[in-house]
């Protein structure tokens, strides 16, 4: 089995040139890709956990998004329509392969390890609590902070009511309030389920 | 909106603009104190997210070594027991005060180290990047680059610390260098440091500053000093 590690810093970042996709690297819609891959990869990796997962859902979602090209209208939306497919790319991948993709509980630092001594640690001690967030919570955050969703617009790609996003997104950031040394607030577990 | 409902919408949404939730903020000091803590977190956030899931465990806190800290760093040997106590303690003190007067620079530097590391092929690019695209990247950002666009072999408007900056790769004489234009990071002084086989520096700018690094150890300080003398700021941003 493999394990969802994640990979170095010095994996190197694949270019994106359009070759992949036989089209001209002058094309413009070929550079707008290119301009948005990092943001992508980004996205894709927190999604995954796992560098290399990563780089192949990005591509597969290019080779999808090139084919379905005169879909984007405006170019202003491009990188919100490729997160989208990003995401639904993984959401793919999951389902093939969810016994694959195991905790990293050992990759990471364990919950209940002493209050880190400044903002650096707390930052990586954060990564690391991200990370470990189920799916569940992981991707409705992602999607709003880095992805700059809407909660609507996170309800509609997730097939889930507006209220049980919020609610995800509540206790996603709920269970990072207590790395922070701050007192969870309250959880209501009737509200998702009413939604 | 009661009590339970704002702790959701904050905690979901902290930039929630719900007029109902200002409502509630304004008599609710619970709340309000809630969500100021909540913003707190969720830059934080943004910024662990920015950096991607790269090199985890964390890694430690003096990663990023500034030049000047790091040759200041005392050496010598102490001669007898209680002058070595009497040291190391005065040196845990002046450590202390360094780590806390340098941190927020430092972890500025990290930050940009690890976003460079995250685009490790940008080193790799060889030909000139299309002087529109340099041009209008630079251009969303408020700035102009009085250089040949030839010398440019990677352009890219990245997201960092929530806005979106120039990350440029430039041909100079000893190699390629990055820039990335901070126009939203204010830094005091300039600073040097050293992070897994890069060189750089931090300098001030008239609107944020001015990240250079190369790879390898030589001093970029002329590299960036030409890029500094180079990058023209448009006031009408």
């Amino acid at each position: 089995m493999r394990g969802a590690r994640n990979s170095g810093p010095e994996t190197p970042v694949s270019s994106f040139d359009g070759s992949a996709l036989g089209a001209d690297a002058g094309d413009p819609v070929v550079r707008l890709f290119g301009s948005l891959r990092p943001d992508l990869l980004r996205f894709a990796h927190w999604l995954a956990r796992d560098r290399a997962i990563a780089e192949d859902i990005v591509q597969e979602a290019l080779l999808r998004a090139w084919r379905s090209r005169e879909a984007l209208k405006d170019q202003a939306a491009a990188r919100a329509w490729l997160l989208t497919i990003v995401r639904r790319e993984h959401a793919r991948l999951y389902e093939r392969k969810r016994l694959e993709l195991v905790a990293l509980d050992d990759a990471v630092e364990p919950e209940g390890m002493p209050s880190p001594p400044g903002p650096d640690s707390d930052l990586d001690s954060l990564r690391g609590a991200i990370l470990k967030l189920p799916l569940e919570y992981r991707e409705p955050l992602i999607m709003q902070v880095l992805g700059g969703f809407s909660t609507v617009e996170i309800a509609q790609e997730l097939s889930l009511s507006s209220t049980a996003v919020l609610t995800r997104l509540f206790r996603a950031r709920n269970k990072l309030r207590a790395l922070y040394g701050l007192t969870p607030a309250p959880d209501d577990p009737e509200t998702e389920g009413a939604a | 909106m009661n009590h339970n409902e704002a702790r959701l919408l904050i905690g979901a949404d902290p930039r929630s603009a719900s007029a109902e939730l200002a409502e509630h903020l304004k008599t609710c000091p619970e709340c309000a104190q809630f969500q100021q803590e909540m913003l707190t977190l969720d830059e934080s956030i943004r910024r662990a997210l920015e950096q991607g899931p790269l090199g985890m465990p964390a890694a430690p806190v003096a990663s990023v070594t500034p030049i000047a800290s790091a040759r200041s760093s005392p050496q010598r040997k102490v001669a007898n027991t209680w002058s070595g106590w009497a040291l190391a303690a005065s040196v845990a003190v002046a450590s202390v005060l360094v780590i806390w007067a340098l941190h927020p620079t430092n972890s500025l530097a990290r930050d940009v180290v690890t976003h460079v590391e995250n685009e490790a092929s940008s080193w790799r690019s060889t030909e000139p990047a299309p002087p529109r695209v340099v041009s209008q990247i630079l251009a969303d950002a408020g700035v102009a680059l009085d250089m040949g666009s030839d010398k440019v072999t990677y352009a890219q408007s990245c997201l960092f610390r929530g806005h979106r900056v120039p990350h440029l790769v430039v041909r100079t004489a000893r190699g390629p260098v990055t820039v990335l234009i901070l126009r939203y990071e204010t830094v005091k002084d300039r600073m040097n440091f050293h992070e897994d086989g890069m060189t750089g520096v931090i300098t001030p700018a008239p609107h944020g500053s001015i990240a250079v690094l190369a790879q390898g150890n030589e001093n970029v300080d002329a590299v960036a000093q030409q890029v500094q003398s180079s990058v023209r700021w448009l006031d009408a941003h």
